[in-house]
């Protein structure tokens, strides 16, 4: 049996609840008070002037849109979805993007550097949330715009019995698949999966009763024949086992690849040959 | 002597048996439906009966797994006994509440839910219905499933998101 735990540091109390241990407190309080989807928070107004110190940003889904349950199955693994409205042409394309989730203890998830080969940024990953929070993003264009949209999530728990952990010694496998159709020349979707526990710091081995050291992904960067398609610099905010479905533009054939470095600055690569489809 | 022996091994078994007490307010008028016992201390739970009789009233099931020994399972029964008034006719209107009584000990590679012919273990049964939580079994859990077990939204782990009466209401208008 889990149960919440008693009044500690509020990060450590926060970040052992996403936890995903066995016996381990991983929900953190609900029945919080609820908050518009649009609205702000006291952690963003000082957040978003760190991070875009003096610069406007254009709330609403004109640019980009943010698809997160309300409540998701567990506040460990939030589905994530990024729709952009924008096609990535030369002219104008958004070549950065933030994933931010107000509450946690860091709340930066994900910060993605952006080129035109993406084709189209659209993006899905799993996040951990903490507690009730916004979840944002924020897209910077070439020409110097700043669009975001944000949900509010809801996320909470109860008893839970021991999960399975995927294996530790395969920490590090990088693999890369594309779900859908190849299509040259157009965005074709891919993702690309570490196996990693992305441990937080801030989780109790319930047996030696130490907190297990922070280990997490920090940064991925995928390209294609060797042109870049984006930099990623992830935290530990993003869900065990990391996982991002991303749009890249294959002009023929070559290698997907993904560079990963890790917490320790372990590197991992993966790679899927591509060959060009047949006419 | 022997009539002794067998007394104590009986008491023994009860001893080590998970106990199913406990429960959704009966104000809400459950369905309380107990687990049968299988082998290797597998418990099945059937839902067959509360969907055949959902399908007959047209109803929605309102389906709780809650555990007897899971403090949790009681702060949100204590929430539900607390705002019956309010809650109750709210439920009453498109739910059947069907309150599955388990307990910590039946874990996931020991709970079986059982649909007409179909018996499944929790996590397969999960993935059958396209469930999310097929990886964790959290007490307590709630479903929500038309006539025909198709789940009518995705659930979170637990109930600590729908703790408060607009938060209930939430849950049971489907708002995602």
């Amino acid at each position: 049996m889990t149960a919440h735990l008693p009044s500690r540091r509020r990060a450590l109390q926060g970040a052992a609840a996403l936890a995903l241990l066995p016996n381990a407190a991983w929900a953190a309080v609900g029945g919080l008070p609820t908050a518009a989807h649009d609205a702000s928070s006291p952690e963003w107004d000082r957040l978003s002037e760190r991070l875009f110190p003096g610069r406007k940003l254009v709330a609403g889904q004109s640019v980009v849109q943010l698809v997160v349950p309300l409540r998701a199955a567990y506040g460990a693994s939030v589905p994530i979805k990024i729709v952009s409205k924008l096609a990535q042409k030369p002219d104008l394309y958004v070549r950065k993007l933030w994933l931010v989730v107000d509450k946690n203890p860091s709340p930066v998830a994900i910060v993605l550097d952006l080129g035109t080969e993406v084709g189209q940024a659209d993006f899905e990953t799993r996040l951990r949330v903490d507690e009730y929070s916004h979840v944002r993003v924020v897209e910077e264009l070439s020409n110097g715009e700043l669009h975001t949209d944000s949900r509010y999530v809801k996320t909470s728990g109860g008893c839970s019995a021991p999960p399975n952990r995927d294996a530790l010694n395969l920490i590090g496998r990088t693999t890369l698949k594309l779900p859908g159709e190849l299509r040259l020349d157009q965005p074709t979707t891919a993702d690309v999966t570490v196996v990693h526990p992305n441990d937080t710091g801030f989780e109790l081995n319930q047996v030696t009763v130490m907190y297990i050291p922070p280990h997490f992904v920090r940064s991925i960067r995928m390209s294609y024949a060797k042109r870049k398609i984006f930099d990623a610099e992830l935290d530990f905010s993003v869900s065990e086992n990391p996982t991002l479905r991303f749009n890249f533009v294959p002009h023929g054939p070559g290698e997907l690849r993904a560079e990963v470095t890790d917490s320790k600055d372990a590197q991992f690569v993966g790679s899927l040959a591509i060959q060009a489809p047949a006419p | 002597m022997r009539r002794r022996l067998a007394l104590l091994l009986a008491l023994g078994f009860a001893a080590t048996a998970p106990a199913f007490a406990a429960g959704f307010p009966a104000a809400y008028a459950p369905t309380v439906v107990l687990p049968t016992a299988l082998a290797e201390q597998r418990f099945e739970f059937d839902l067959s009966a509360p969907l055949a009789r959902a399908a007959r009233e047209h109803k929605r099931l309102y389906v709780y797994l809650g555990a007897s020994d899971c403090p949790f399972c009681r702060k949100y029964e204590a929430f539900l006994t607390t705002h019956a008034g309010e809650l109750v006719p709210e439920f009453a209107k498109d739910y059947l509440v069907v309150d599955l009584r388990s307990s910590l000990s039946v874990t996931t590679q020991r709970l079986y839910i059982r649909i007409g012919a179909s018996s499944l273990p929790y996590s397969e049964f999960q993935r059958s219905i396209g469930d999310e939580r097929a990886r964790q079994l959290v007490y307590p859990s709630v479903w929500l499933f038309d006539e025909k077990a198709k789940p009518l939204m995705q659930m979170p782990a637990g109930t600590g998101t729908f703790e408060t009466v607009p938060e209930q209401l939430e849950v049971l208008h489907l708002e995602q």
